[in-house]
Protein backbone atom coordinates (compact mmCIF):
# COMPACT_ATOMS: atom_id res chain seq x y z
CA UNK A 1 0.00 0.00 0.00
CA UNK A 2 2.75 2.15 0.12
CA UNK A 3 3.74 4.83 -2.17
CA UNK A 4 0.21 5.65 -3.58
CA UNK A 5 -0.62 8.88 -4.43
CA UNK A 6 -3.75 11.27 -3.73
CA UNK A 7 -5.07 14.27 -4.99
CA UNK A 8 -6.71 16.20 -2.13
CA UNK A 9 -8.42 18.89 -3.05
CA UNK A 10 -10.12 21.93 -1.32
CA UNK A 11 -10.24 25.61 -1.11
CA UNK A 12 -9.92 25.82 2.76
CA UNK A 13 -5.92 25.70 3.05
CA UNK A 14 -6.15 23.93 6.66
CA UNK A 15 -8.36 20.91 5.69
CA UNK A 16 -5.96 19.97 2.79
CA UNK A 17 -3.34 20.22 5.06
CA UNK A 18 -4.77 18.39 7.98
CA UNK A 19 -5.38 15.47 5.36
CA UNK A 20 -2.10 15.18 3.60
CA UNK A 21 -0.57 15.50 7.42
CA UNK A 22 -2.44 12.25 8.12
CA UNK A 23 -1.97 10.53 4.93
CA UNK A 24 1.84 11.19 4.66
CA UNK A 25 2.24 10.48 7.95
CA UNK A 26 1.21 6.69 7.52
CA UNK A 27 2.71 6.37 3.93
CA UNK A 28 0.89 8.08 0.85
CA UNK A 29 2.31 10.41 -1.60
CA UNK A 30 0.25 13.81 -1.44
CA UNK A 31 -0.80 16.16 -4.37
CA UNK A 32 -3.20 19.25 -3.21
CA UNK A 33 -4.88 21.68 -5.36
CA UNK A 34 -7.39 24.26 -4.08
CA UNK A 35 -9.83 23.99 -6.74
CA UNK A 36 -11.13 21.54 -9.57
CA UNK A 37 -9.72 23.05 -12.28
CA UNK A 38 -6.29 23.20 -10.72
CA UNK A 39 -6.92 19.67 -9.28
CA UNK A 40 -7.73 18.44 -13.49
CA UNK A 41 -4.32 19.73 -14.53
CA UNK A 42 -2.77 17.41 -11.19
CA UNK A 43 -4.59 14.48 -12.41
CA UNK A 44 -3.85 14.58 -15.99
CA UNK A 45 0.12 15.01 -15.09
CA UNK A 46 0.43 13.75 -11.75
CA UNK A 47 -1.52 10.37 -12.04
CA UNK A 48 -2.78 9.93 -8.87
CA UNK A 49 -4.30 6.64 -7.41
CA UNK A 50 -7.27 8.43 -5.79
CA UNK A 51 -8.56 12.05 -5.45
CA UNK A 52 -10.67 13.15 -1.79
CA UNK A 53 -12.30 16.47 -3.00
CA UNK A 54 -14.87 19.45 -1.77
CA UNK A 55 -17.90 20.34 -3.02
CA UNK A 56 -18.27 23.97 -2.71
CA UNK A 57 -14.96 25.56 -4.31
CA UNK A 58 -14.63 28.64 -6.39
CA UNK A 59 -13.30 27.79 -10.00
CA UNK A 60 -14.63 24.57 -10.52
CA UNK A 61 -16.93 22.50 -7.76
CA UNK A 62 -16.03 19.37 -6.76
CA UNK A 63 -18.81 17.86 -8.78
CA UNK A 64 -17.39 19.87 -11.96
CA UNK A 65 -14.12 18.48 -11.62
CA UNK A 66 -16.07 14.64 -11.42
CA UNK A 67 -17.97 15.20 -14.25
CA UNK A 68 -14.60 16.30 -16.32
CA UNK A 69 -12.58 13.39 -14.96
CA UNK A 70 -15.65 10.89 -15.95
CA UNK A 71 -15.86 12.42 -19.70
CA UNK A 72 -11.82 11.18 -20.09
CA UNK A 73 -11.77 7.32 -20.72
CA UNK A 74 -8.55 7.39 -18.93
CA UNK A 75 -10.23 8.53 -15.68
CA UNK A 76 -13.50 7.07 -15.51
CA UNK A 77 -12.43 4.63 -12.91
CA UNK A 78 -10.34 7.02 -11.03
CA UNK A 79 -11.43 6.86 -7.33
CA UNK A 80 -13.11 10.03 -5.71
CA UNK A 81 -13.57 10.76 -2.27
CA UNK A 82 -15.96 13.62 -1.32
CA UNK A 83 -15.12 15.76 1.90
CA UNK A 84 -18.20 17.87 1.99
CA UNK A 85 -19.59 20.45 4.59
CA UNK A 86 -22.92 19.99 2.69
CA UNK A 87 -25.60 18.91 5.05
CA UNK A 88 -27.33 16.77 2.01
CA UNK A 89 -23.86 15.92 0.36
CA UNK A 90 -25.09 14.78 -3.30
CA UNK A 91 -28.10 12.63 -4.54
CA UNK A 92 -27.25 9.18 -4.21
CA UNK A 93 -28.49 8.93 -8.00
CA UNK A 94 -25.64 11.85 -9.10
CA UNK A 95 -23.25 9.51 -6.82
CA UNK A 96 -23.57 6.47 -8.42
CA UNK A 97 -23.62 8.47 -12.24
CA UNK A 98 -20.24 10.03 -11.20
CA UNK A 99 -19.19 6.72 -9.41
CA UNK A 100 -17.84 8.32 -6.50
CA UNK A 101 -16.84 5.94 -4.06
CA UNK A 102 -17.72 7.37 -0.73
CA UNK A 103 -18.86 10.94 0.72
CA UNK A 104 -17.66 11.87 4.18
CA UNK A 105 -18.76 14.88 5.76
CA UNK A 106 -17.27 18.13 7.51
CA UNK A 107 -16.74 17.81 10.52
CA UNK A 108 -14.55 14.98 9.72
CA UNK A 109 -12.50 12.52 11.61
CA UNK A 110 -8.49 12.33 9.88
CA UNK A 111 -8.64 8.62 11.12
CA UNK A 112 -12.06 7.64 9.08
CA UNK A 113 -10.42 9.90 5.88
CA UNK A 114 -7.57 7.28 5.95
CA UNK A 115 -9.51 4.27 6.77
CA UNK A 116 -11.84 5.30 3.79
CA UNK A 117 -9.46 5.98 1.76
CA UNK A 118 -7.51 2.61 2.85
CA UNK A 119 -11.11 1.08 1.89
CA UNK A 120 -11.32 2.62 -1.32
CA UNK A 121 -8.02 1.63 -2.56
CA UNK A 122 -7.97 -1.80 -0.96
CA UNK A 123 -11.45 -2.37 -3.24
CA UNK A 124 -9.85 -1.06 -6.17
CA UNK A 125 -6.70 -3.40 -6.40
CA UNK A 126 -8.92 -6.71 -5.43
CA UNK B 1 -134.24 70.23 -13.77
CA UNK B 2 -134.98 71.67 -17.83
CA UNK B 3 -132.34 74.22 -16.75
CA UNK B 4 -129.51 71.60 -17.11
CA UNK B 5 -130.94 69.88 -20.71
CA UNK B 6 -131.07 73.76 -22.03
CA UNK B 7 -127.60 73.87 -21.21
CA UNK B 8 -126.43 70.83 -21.79
CA UNK B 9 -124.16 71.57 -24.56
CA UNK B 10 -122.10 74.51 -22.83
CA UNK B 11 -122.48 72.51 -19.45
CA UNK B 12 -120.93 69.81 -21.35
CA UNK B 13 -117.95 71.73 -22.15
CA UNK B 14 -117.21 73.56 -19.13
CA UNK B 15 -117.50 69.60 -17.13
CA UNK B 16 -115.33 68.28 -19.57
CA UNK B 17 -112.35 69.97 -17.93
CA UNK B 18 -113.61 68.60 -14.59
CA UNK B 19 -114.08 64.85 -15.73
CA UNK B 20 -116.02 62.36 -17.72
CA UNK B 21 -118.68 61.69 -14.84
CA UNK B 22 -119.85 64.94 -13.98
CA UNK B 23 -120.48 65.68 -17.89
CA UNK B 24 -122.72 62.14 -17.95
CA UNK B 25 -124.21 63.33 -14.78
CA UNK B 26 -125.12 66.27 -16.38
CA UNK B 27 -126.06 65.15 -19.47
CA UNK B 28 -128.23 62.38 -18.63
CA UNK B 29 -129.73 63.43 -15.16
CA UNK B 30 -128.39 63.02 -11.71
CA UNK B 31 -130.61 60.21 -10.14
CA UNK B 32 -129.65 57.29 -12.84
CA UNK B 33 -126.08 57.76 -13.40
CA UNK B 34 -125.60 58.56 -9.56
CA UNK B 35 -125.35 54.89 -8.63
CA UNK B 36 -123.26 54.16 -11.38
CA UNK B 37 -120.77 56.62 -11.17
CA UNK B 38 -120.37 56.01 -7.11
CA UNK B 39 -120.02 52.45 -7.85
CA UNK B 40 -117.42 53.44 -10.78
CA UNK B 41 -115.35 55.53 -8.61
CA UNK B 42 -115.33 53.07 -5.64
CA UNK B 43 -114.32 50.63 -8.48
CA UNK B 44 -111.35 52.90 -10.00
CA UNK B 45 -111.00 54.56 -6.58
CA UNK B 46 -110.57 57.88 -8.70
CA UNK B 47 -109.68 60.50 -6.09
CA UNK B 48 -109.68 63.35 -8.89
CA UNK B 49 -113.14 62.57 -10.25
CA UNK B 50 -114.90 62.30 -6.38
CA UNK B 51 -113.52 65.39 -5.83
CA UNK B 52 -114.40 67.05 -9.05
CA UNK B 53 -118.16 65.69 -8.11
CA UNK B 54 -118.03 66.95 -4.81
CA UNK B 55 -117.23 70.29 -5.78
CA UNK B 56 -119.30 70.63 -8.18
CA UNK B 57 -122.25 69.42 -5.80
CA UNK B 58 -121.13 72.20 -3.58
CA UNK B 59 -120.73 75.04 -5.93
CA UNK B 60 -123.80 77.34 -5.10
CA UNK B 61 -124.52 78.00 -8.53
CA UNK B 62 -124.30 74.34 -9.63
CA UNK B 63 -127.79 73.12 -10.96
CA UNK B 64 -127.45 70.25 -9.01
CA UNK B 65 -126.81 72.40 -5.92
CA UNK B 66 -128.70 70.98 -2.89
CA UNK B 67 -130.81 73.92 -1.97
CA UNK B 68 -134.14 73.61 0.07
CA UNK B 69 -135.83 70.12 -0.11
CA UNK B 70 -133.20 68.52 -2.15
CA UNK B 71 -133.57 65.61 0.23
CA UNK B 72 -132.38 63.42 -2.75
CA UNK B 73 -128.59 64.57 -3.45
CA UNK B 74 -127.94 65.40 -0.01
CA UNK B 75 -127.33 61.59 0.70
CA UNK B 76 -125.72 60.99 -1.84
CA UNK B 77 -123.37 64.04 -1.69
CA UNK B 78 -122.78 62.85 2.36
CA UNK B 79 -121.90 59.52 0.86
CA UNK B 80 -119.41 60.46 -1.53
CA UNK B 81 -117.79 62.94 1.40
CA UNK B 82 -117.06 59.86 3.11
CA UNK B 83 -116.12 58.21 0.20
CA UNK B 84 -113.49 60.64 -0.20
CA UNK B 85 -112.58 60.38 2.82
CA UNK B 86 -111.77 57.10 3.37
CA UNK B 87 -109.88 57.35 -0.26
CA UNK B 88 -107.95 59.93 1.34
CA UNK B 89 -107.15 58.01 4.35
CA UNK B 90 -106.10 55.37 2.33
CA UNK B 91 -104.02 57.42 0.00
CA UNK B 92 -102.39 58.82 3.10
CA UNK B 93 -101.71 55.31 4.59
CA UNK B 94 -100.04 53.76 1.57
CA UNK B 95 -98.37 57.46 0.89
CA UNK B 96 -96.79 56.92 4.44
CA UNK B 97 -95.80 53.47 3.77
CA UNK B 98 -94.09 54.02 0.73
CA UNK B 99 -92.10 56.43 2.20
CA UNK B 100 -91.33 54.03 4.75
CA UNK B 101 -90.36 51.51 1.99
CA UNK B 102 -88.13 53.85 0.15
CA UNK B 103 -86.20 54.59 3.50
CA UNK B 104 -85.71 50.84 3.93
CA UNK B 105 -84.74 50.37 0.58
CA UNK B 106 -82.16 53.11 0.53
CA UNK B 107 -80.75 51.79 3.78
CA UNK B 108 -80.40 48.37 2.27
CA UNK B 109 -78.81 49.68 -0.59
CA UNK B 110 -76.57 51.99 0.97
CA UNK B 111 -75.70 48.85 3.43
CA UNK B 112 -75.26 46.51 0.27
CA UNK B 113 -72.90 49.52 -1.61
CA UNK B 114 -70.99 49.90 2.33
CA UNK B 115 -70.61 45.55 2.14
CA UNK B 116 -69.64 45.91 -1.35
CA UNK B 117 -67.31 49.17 -0.63
CA UNK B 118 -65.47 46.64 1.89
CA UNK B 119 -65.30 43.64 0.02
CA UNK B 120 -63.89 45.44 -2.60
CA UNK B 121 -61.26 47.72 -0.69
CA UNK B 122 -59.86 44.36 0.82
CA UNK B 123 -56.35 43.40 -0.34
CA UNK B 124 -57.34 39.55 -0.80
CA UNK B 125 -58.65 38.58 -3.97
CA UNK B 126 -62.13 37.81 -3.56
CA UNK B 127 -64.71 35.65 -5.50
CA UNK B 128 -68.14 34.18 -5.27
CA UNK B 129 -70.58 31.91 -7.39
CA UNK B 130 -73.91 30.76 -7.17
CA UNK B 131 -74.88 27.17 -6.87
CA UNK B 132 -74.72 27.04 -10.58
CA UNK B 133 -71.34 27.92 -10.32
CA UNK B 134 -71.77 31.08 -12.26
CA UNK B 135 -69.32 34.59 -10.69
CA UNK B 136 -71.81 36.82 -8.99
CA UNK B 137 -69.13 38.78 -7.12
CA UNK B 138 -65.44 39.48 -7.61
CA UNK B 139 -63.61 42.12 -5.98
CA UNK B 140 -61.34 44.33 -7.88
CA UNK B 141 -58.16 42.08 -6.56
CA UNK B 142 -59.74 39.15 -8.09
CA UNK B 143 -60.66 40.95 -11.42
CA UNK B 144 -57.03 41.76 -11.70
CA UNK B 145 -55.85 38.39 -10.35
CA UNK B 146 -57.86 36.66 -12.96
CA UNK B 147 -57.92 39.06 -15.46
CA UNK B 148 -61.11 39.34 -16.36
CA UNK B 149 -64.28 42.46 -15.56
CA UNK B 150 -67.25 41.23 -13.93
CA UNK B 151 -70.23 41.27 -16.16
CA UNK B 152 -72.86 42.04 -13.59
CA UNK B 153 -76.02 41.56 -16.26
CA UNK B 154 -74.83 38.20 -17.48
CA UNK B 155 -73.24 36.66 -14.73
CA UNK B 156 -70.61 33.62 -17.03
CA UNK B 157 -69.86 30.60 -15.39
CA UNK B 158 -66.02 30.44 -13.76
CA UNK B 159 -64.71 27.68 -16.24
CA UNK B 160 -65.57 30.11 -19.22
CA UNK B 161 -64.42 32.88 -17.04
CA UNK B 162 -61.48 31.73 -15.31
CA UNK B 163 -58.27 29.83 -16.98
CA UNK B 164 -56.86 28.53 -14.37
CA UNK B 165 -56.87 25.01 -14.15
CA UNK B 166 -55.59 24.29 -10.58
CA UNK B 167 -58.07 27.37 -9.05
CA UNK B 168 -60.97 25.91 -11.31
CA UNK B 169 -60.41 22.21 -10.10
CA UNK B 170 -60.09 23.35 -6.14
CA UNK B 171 -63.39 24.87 -6.48
CA UNK B 172 -64.88 21.69 -7.92
CA UNK B 173 -62.98 20.07 -4.98
CA UNK B 174 -65.10 22.74 -2.17
CA UNK B 175 -68.19 21.80 -4.08
CA UNK B 176 -67.94 18.43 -3.99
CA UNK B 177 -66.27 17.62 -0.48
CA UNK B 178 -68.77 19.91 1.08
CA UNK B 179 -65.86 20.41 3.81
CA UNK B 180 -65.86 23.81 5.57
CA UNK B 181 -63.35 24.60 3.67
CA UNK B 182 -60.34 23.27 0.92
CA UNK B 183 -56.96 25.40 0.28
CA UNK B 184 -54.08 25.20 -1.90
CA UNK B 185 -51.17 27.09 -2.46
CA UNK B 186 -51.24 27.86 -6.09
CA UNK B 187 -49.28 30.12 -8.56
CA UNK B 188 -50.21 32.56 -10.44
CA UNK B 189 -48.55 35.17 -13.48
CA UNK B 190 -45.84 34.99 -15.48
CA UNK B 191 -43.95 31.48 -15.02
CA UNK B 192 -40.38 33.46 -14.78
CA UNK B 193 -41.88 35.73 -11.93
CA UNK B 194 -44.46 33.51 -10.53
CA UNK B 195 -46.58 34.68 -7.99
CA UNK B 196 -48.22 32.28 -4.90
CA UNK B 197 -51.02 32.51 -3.66
CA UNK B 198 -52.90 30.80 -0.51
CA UNK B 199 -55.99 29.64 -1.99
CA UNK B 200 -58.89 29.06 0.66
CA UNK B 201 -62.09 28.01 -1.15
CA UNK B 202 -65.13 27.92 1.47
CA UNK B 203 -68.40 26.44 0.67
CA UNK B 204 -71.59 28.69 1.36
CA UNK B 205 -74.97 26.94 2.90
CA UNK B 206 -78.12 28.28 2.51
CA UNK B 207 -80.89 27.53 5.64
CA UNK B 208 -81.11 24.21 4.01
CA UNK B 209 -77.78 23.29 4.39
CA UNK B 210 -77.71 23.19 0.63
CA UNK B 211 -74.68 24.30 -1.00
CA UNK B 212 -75.28 27.27 -2.77
CA UNK B 213 -72.19 28.67 -4.23
CA UNK B 214 -68.56 29.10 -2.74
CA UNK B 215 -66.90 32.16 -1.45
CA UNK B 216 -62.97 32.34 -2.85
CA UNK B 217 -60.35 34.34 -0.96
CA UNK B 218 -57.00 34.28 -2.13
CA UNK B 219 -53.64 35.65 -0.55
CA UNK B 220 -50.67 36.82 -1.63
CA UNK B 221 -47.94 35.13 0.00
CA UNK B 222 -44.94 35.81 -2.37
CA UNK B 223 -43.48 37.70 0.16
CA UNK B 224 -43.46 34.91 2.97
CA UNK B 225 -42.23 32.39 0.72
CA UNK B 226 -39.46 34.61 -0.37
CA UNK B 227 -38.42 35.56 3.01
CA UNK B 228 -38.98 31.71 3.96
CA UNK B 229 -36.79 30.55 1.09
CA UNK B 230 -34.11 33.27 2.11
CA UNK B 231 -33.84 31.87 5.73
CA UNK B 232 -33.89 28.18 4.20
CA UNK B 233 -30.96 29.76 2.22
CA UNK B 234 -29.44 31.46 5.07
CA UNK B 235 -29.57 28.44 7.40
CA UNK B 236 -28.05 26.94 4.68
CA UNK B 237 -25.01 28.72 4.26
CA UNK B 238 -24.57 29.52 8.03
CA UNK B 239 -24.61 26.16 8.47
CA UNK B 240 -21.93 25.49 5.59
CA UNK B 241 -19.95 28.63 7.25
CA UNK B 242 -20.01 27.71 10.67
CA UNK B 243 -18.77 23.40 9.77
CA UNK B 244 -15.70 24.78 7.97
CA UNK B 245 -14.13 26.46 10.91
CA UNK B 246 -15.38 23.77 13.16
CA UNK B 247 -14.02 20.86 10.48
CA UNK B 248 -10.45 22.47 11.15
CA UNK B 249 -10.63 22.17 15.14
CA UNK B 250 -11.56 19.46 15.01
CA UNK B 251 -9.27 17.38 12.97
CA UNK B 252 -6.99 19.47 14.14
CA UNK B 253 -7.52 18.12 17.80
CA UNK B 254 -7.69 14.76 16.95
CA UNK B 255 -4.59 14.96 15.00
CA UNK B 256 -2.47 16.47 18.12
CA UNK B 257 -4.94 13.45 20.60
CA UNK B 258 -3.10 10.91 17.58
CA UNK B 259 -0.17 11.72 17.92
CA UNK B 260 0.50 12.87 14.25
CA UNK B 261 2.20 16.67 15.44
CA UNK B 262 5.67 14.72 15.21
CA UNK B 263 7.51 17.90 16.73
CA UNK B 264 7.17 20.49 18.56
CA UNK B 265 7.14 23.04 15.45
CA UNK B 266 3.89 21.13 14.13
CA UNK B 267 2.24 20.77 17.58
CA UNK B 268 2.56 24.41 17.51
CA UNK B 269 0.87 24.96 14.09
CA UNK B 270 -2.03 22.60 14.82
CA UNK B 271 -2.72 24.83 17.72
CA UNK B 272 -2.35 28.02 16.07
CA UNK B 273 -4.72 26.86 13.82
CA UNK B 274 -7.21 25.75 16.10
CA UNK B 275 -7.19 29.08 17.98
CA UNK B 276 -7.53 31.01 14.67
CA UNK B 277 -10.54 28.55 13.63
CA UNK B 278 -12.20 28.76 17.01
CA UNK B 279 -11.93 33.19 16.42
CA UNK B 280 -13.39 32.45 12.95
CA UNK B 281 -16.11 30.59 14.19
CA UNK B 282 -16.83 33.21 16.86
CA UNK B 283 -16.64 36.18 14.25
CA UNK B 284 -19.57 34.62 12.28
CA UNK B 285 -21.59 34.19 15.19
CA UNK B 286 -20.93 37.56 16.56
CA UNK B 287 -21.72 39.04 13.12
CA UNK B 288 -25.16 37.27 13.34
CA UNK B 289 -25.86 38.30 16.66
CA UNK B 290 -25.27 41.25 15.85
CA UNK B 291 -27.68 42.02 12.76
CA UNK B 292 -29.92 40.09 14.76
CA UNK B 293 -29.15 42.58 17.84
CA UNK B 294 -29.12 45.75 15.92
CA UNK B 295 -32.44 44.60 14.03
CA UNK B 296 -34.60 44.17 17.26
CA UNK B 297 -33.25 47.28 18.95
CA UNK B 298 -31.26 45.50 21.48
CA UNK B 299 -27.71 46.68 20.92
CA UNK B 300 -25.80 48.62 23.04
CA UNK B 301 -24.15 51.59 21.46
CA UNK B 302 -21.71 53.36 23.22
CA UNK B 303 -20.61 56.79 20.79
CA UNK B 304 -17.48 58.70 21.38
CA UNK B 305 -15.98 61.38 18.97
CA UNK B 306 -13.00 59.23 17.04
CA UNK B 307 -10.99 59.81 14.09
CA UNK B 308 -12.06 58.07 11.16
CA UNK B 309 -8.55 58.36 9.65
CA UNK B 310 -7.08 56.49 12.90
CA UNK B 311 -10.05 53.97 13.36
CA UNK B 312 -9.08 52.74 9.85
CA UNK B 313 -5.55 52.81 10.17
CA UNK B 314 -6.04 50.71 13.36
CA UNK B 315 -8.70 48.32 10.76
CA UNK B 316 -6.14 48.20 8.43
CA UNK B 317 -3.54 46.95 10.78
CA UNK B 318 -6.07 43.75 11.61
CA UNK B 319 -6.63 42.64 8.30
CA UNK B 320 -3.01 42.86 7.41
CA UNK B 321 -1.87 39.16 7.82
CA UNK B 322 -5.07 37.83 5.91
CA UNK B 323 -4.04 40.28 2.70
CA UNK B 324 -0.64 39.24 2.95
CA UNK B 325 -1.62 35.93 2.41
CA UNK B 326 -2.66 36.34 -0.75
CA UNK B 327 -0.19 38.82 -1.52
CA UNK B 328 -2.39 42.03 -1.62
CA UNK B 329 -0.76 44.95 -0.85
CA UNK B 330 -3.39 48.03 1.15
CA UNK B 331 -2.88 51.69 0.56
CA UNK B 332 -3.70 53.03 4.27
CA UNK B 333 -5.06 56.65 4.54
CA UNK B 334 -2.79 59.26 6.13
CA UNK B 335 -4.02 60.86 9.08
CA UNK B 336 -6.36 64.12 8.47
CA UNK B 337 -7.13 66.97 11.14
CA UNK B 338 -10.89 67.29 12.05
CA UNK B 339 -12.37 64.20 10.83
CA UNK B 340 -14.02 63.45 13.77
CA UNK B 341 -17.63 61.69 13.92
CA UNK B 342 -19.34 60.57 16.97
CA UNK B 343 -19.44 56.95 16.96
CA UNK B 344 -18.95 53.45 18.42
CA UNK B 345 -15.92 52.57 17.59
CA UNK B 346 -15.76 48.83 18.16
CA UNK B 347 -18.94 48.76 15.47
CA UNK B 348 -17.27 51.29 13.38
CA UNK B 349 -13.85 49.34 13.46
CA UNK B 350 -16.43 45.82 12.25
CA UNK B 351 -17.49 48.48 9.32
CA UNK B 352 -14.01 49.02 8.04
CA UNK B 353 -12.54 45.48 8.48
CA UNK B 354 -15.91 44.26 7.10
CA UNK B 355 -15.22 46.16 3.98
CA UNK B 356 -11.62 45.45 3.77
CA UNK B 357 -11.59 41.70 3.82
CA UNK B 358 -14.33 41.74 1.60
CA UNK B 359 -12.16 43.56 -0.62
CA UNK B 360 -8.81 41.43 0.03
CA UNK B 361 -11.61 38.33 -0.67
CA UNK B 362 -12.65 38.98 -4.36
CA UNK B 363 -9.32 40.88 -5.52
CA UNK B 364 -7.12 38.41 -7.49
CA UNK B 365 -3.62 37.59 -5.68
CA UNK B 366 -1.28 40.57 -6.26
CA UNK B 367 -3.88 43.03 -6.53
CA UNK B 368 -4.13 46.71 -4.53
CA UNK B 369 -6.74 47.22 -1.86
CA UNK B 370 -6.42 51.41 -1.21
CA UNK B 371 -8.36 52.87 1.93
CA UNK B 372 -9.05 56.69 1.50
CA UNK B 373 -10.55 58.90 4.31
CA UNK B 374 -12.01 62.60 3.72
CA UNK B 375 -13.70 65.67 5.17
CA UNK B 376 -16.64 67.36 3.31
CA UNK B 377 -16.97 70.83 4.69
CA UNK B 378 -20.06 71.18 2.53
CA UNK B 379 -22.00 68.35 3.61
CA UNK B 380 -20.40 68.25 7.21
CA UNK B 381 -19.72 64.88 6.93
CA UNK B 382 -16.67 62.51 7.12
CA UNK B 383 -16.02 59.56 3.86
CA UNK B 384 -14.59 56.67 4.26
CA UNK B 385 -14.00 54.45 0.34
CA UNK B 386 -12.44 51.44 0.03
CA UNK B 387 -11.37 50.79 -3.73
CA UNK B 388 -10.34 47.20 -5.05
CA UNK B 389 -8.60 45.93 -7.93
CA UNK B 390 -11.06 43.03 -7.86
CA UNK B 391 -13.37 40.86 -9.54
CA UNK B 392 -16.18 43.70 -9.84
CA UNK B 393 -20.10 43.78 -9.13
CA UNK B 394 -22.46 43.48 -12.17
CA UNK B 395 -24.59 46.63 -12.64
CA UNK B 396 -27.59 44.40 -12.03
CA UNK B 397 -26.80 43.44 -8.87
CA UNK B 398 -25.27 46.68 -7.41
CA UNK B 399 -28.62 47.68 -5.86
CA UNK B 400 -28.98 44.54 -3.73
CA UNK B 401 -25.51 43.88 -2.43
CA UNK B 402 -26.03 45.64 0.78
CA UNK B 403 -29.61 43.25 1.22
CA UNK B 404 -28.98 40.67 3.96
CA UNK B 405 -28.24 37.46 2.56
CA UNK B 406 -27.72 38.74 -1.02
CA UNK B 407 -24.41 37.11 -2.63
CA UNK B 408 -23.75 38.29 -6.32
CA UNK B 409 -24.26 35.07 -8.63
CA UNK B 410 -21.37 35.70 -10.90
CA UNK B 411 -18.70 36.13 -7.28
CA UNK B 412 -19.96 32.77 -5.06
CA UNK B 413 -17.41 31.12 -6.85
CA UNK B 414 -14.90 33.22 -6.17
CA UNK B 415 -15.06 33.01 -2.28
CA UNK B 416 -17.62 32.17 0.36
CA UNK B 417 -19.56 34.47 2.73
CA UNK B 418 -22.77 34.13 4.14
CA UNK B 419 -23.75 37.46 2.27
CA UNK B 420 -24.28 38.89 6.11
CA UNK B 421 -21.50 41.54 6.22
CA UNK B 422 -22.11 44.00 4.05
CA UNK B 423 -25.73 44.12 5.38
CA UNK B 424 -24.12 44.43 9.03
CA UNK B 425 -21.98 47.50 7.40
CA UNK B 426 -25.38 48.98 6.21
CA UNK B 427 -27.47 48.01 9.70
CA UNK B 428 -24.06 49.72 11.42
CA UNK B 429 -23.89 52.97 9.58
CA UNK B 430 -27.36 53.77 8.52
CA UNK B 431 -29.55 52.42 11.33
CA UNK B 432 -27.02 53.25 14.35
CA UNK B 433 -25.39 56.10 12.91
CA UNK B 434 -27.21 58.10 10.53
CA UNK B 435 -24.77 57.81 8.11
CA UNK B 436 -25.27 56.43 4.41
CA UNK B 437 -23.44 53.47 2.84
CA UNK B 438 -22.58 53.66 -1.34
CA UNK B 439 -20.99 51.42 -4.14
CA UNK B 440 -19.60 51.97 -7.40
CA UNK B 441 -17.94 48.81 -9.53
CA UNK B 442 -17.05 48.02 -12.94
CA UNK B 443 -16.98 44.13 -13.43
CA UNK B 444 -13.30 42.82 -14.24
CA UNK B 445 -11.64 46.24 -12.85
CA UNK B 446 -13.01 46.79 -9.18
CA UNK B 447 -15.29 47.99 -6.92
CA UNK B 448 -15.22 50.78 -4.28
CA UNK B 449 -17.38 50.47 -1.11
CA UNK B 450 -17.72 53.46 1.13
CA UNK B 451 -19.99 55.49 3.84
CA UNK B 452 -20.08 58.93 5.00
CA UNK B 453 -20.78 59.57 8.43
CA UNK B 454 -21.90 63.26 10.08
CA UNK B 455 -18.76 64.86 11.80
CA UNK B 456 -19.15 65.53 15.67
CA UNK B 457 -21.00 68.43 16.84
CA UNK B 458 -18.44 70.37 18.35
CA UNK B 459 -16.54 70.16 14.77
CA UNK B 460 -19.82 71.54 13.07
CA UNK B 461 -20.06 74.08 15.88
CA UNK B 462 -16.34 75.11 14.80
CA UNK B 463 -17.13 75.21 11.35
CA UNK B 464 -20.10 77.73 12.39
Amino acid sequence: MTDRKVLVVDDEIHIVQVVAIKLRNNGFEVVTAENGAEALELVRSQHPDLVITDYQMPVMTGVELIENLRSDAEFVELPVIMLTARGFAIEDDKKARLNVAACLSKPFSPREVLQCVQDVLQQVSA
Amino acid sequence: MWAVAACGTAALVAAAAAGVGTAVLVVLGFPVVACLILTGLILLKTAAAIETLCAALEKPDSAYHFGEGSTLLKPLYTALRRLLEIHREGQHRQRSQDSEMVVRLQLLERQKKDTEAIIYSIRDSVLVTDASDRIIMANAAAERLFGFTLDRDQARRLDEVIRHPDFVRLVGRSIQSRTSHVRQELTFGDPRQPKTYDCIVSCVEDEKNAACGIVAVLHDITREKEISQMKNDFVSHVSHELKTPLASINAYAEMLVDGEAQDAETMQRFCTVIQTQAQRLNRLIEDILNISRIESGLIKVDKETCSVAILAQNAVEMIRSYAMEKSITIKVPAAIIHDQVLADKDMLTQVVINLLSNAVKYTPAGGMVEVDVEVDEVDCCVRLTVGDTGVGIPSDDLPYVFDKFYRVEANKKQAKGTGLGLNLVKQIVETVHGGRVFVTSVPQQGSTFGFTLPLAAERVALNV
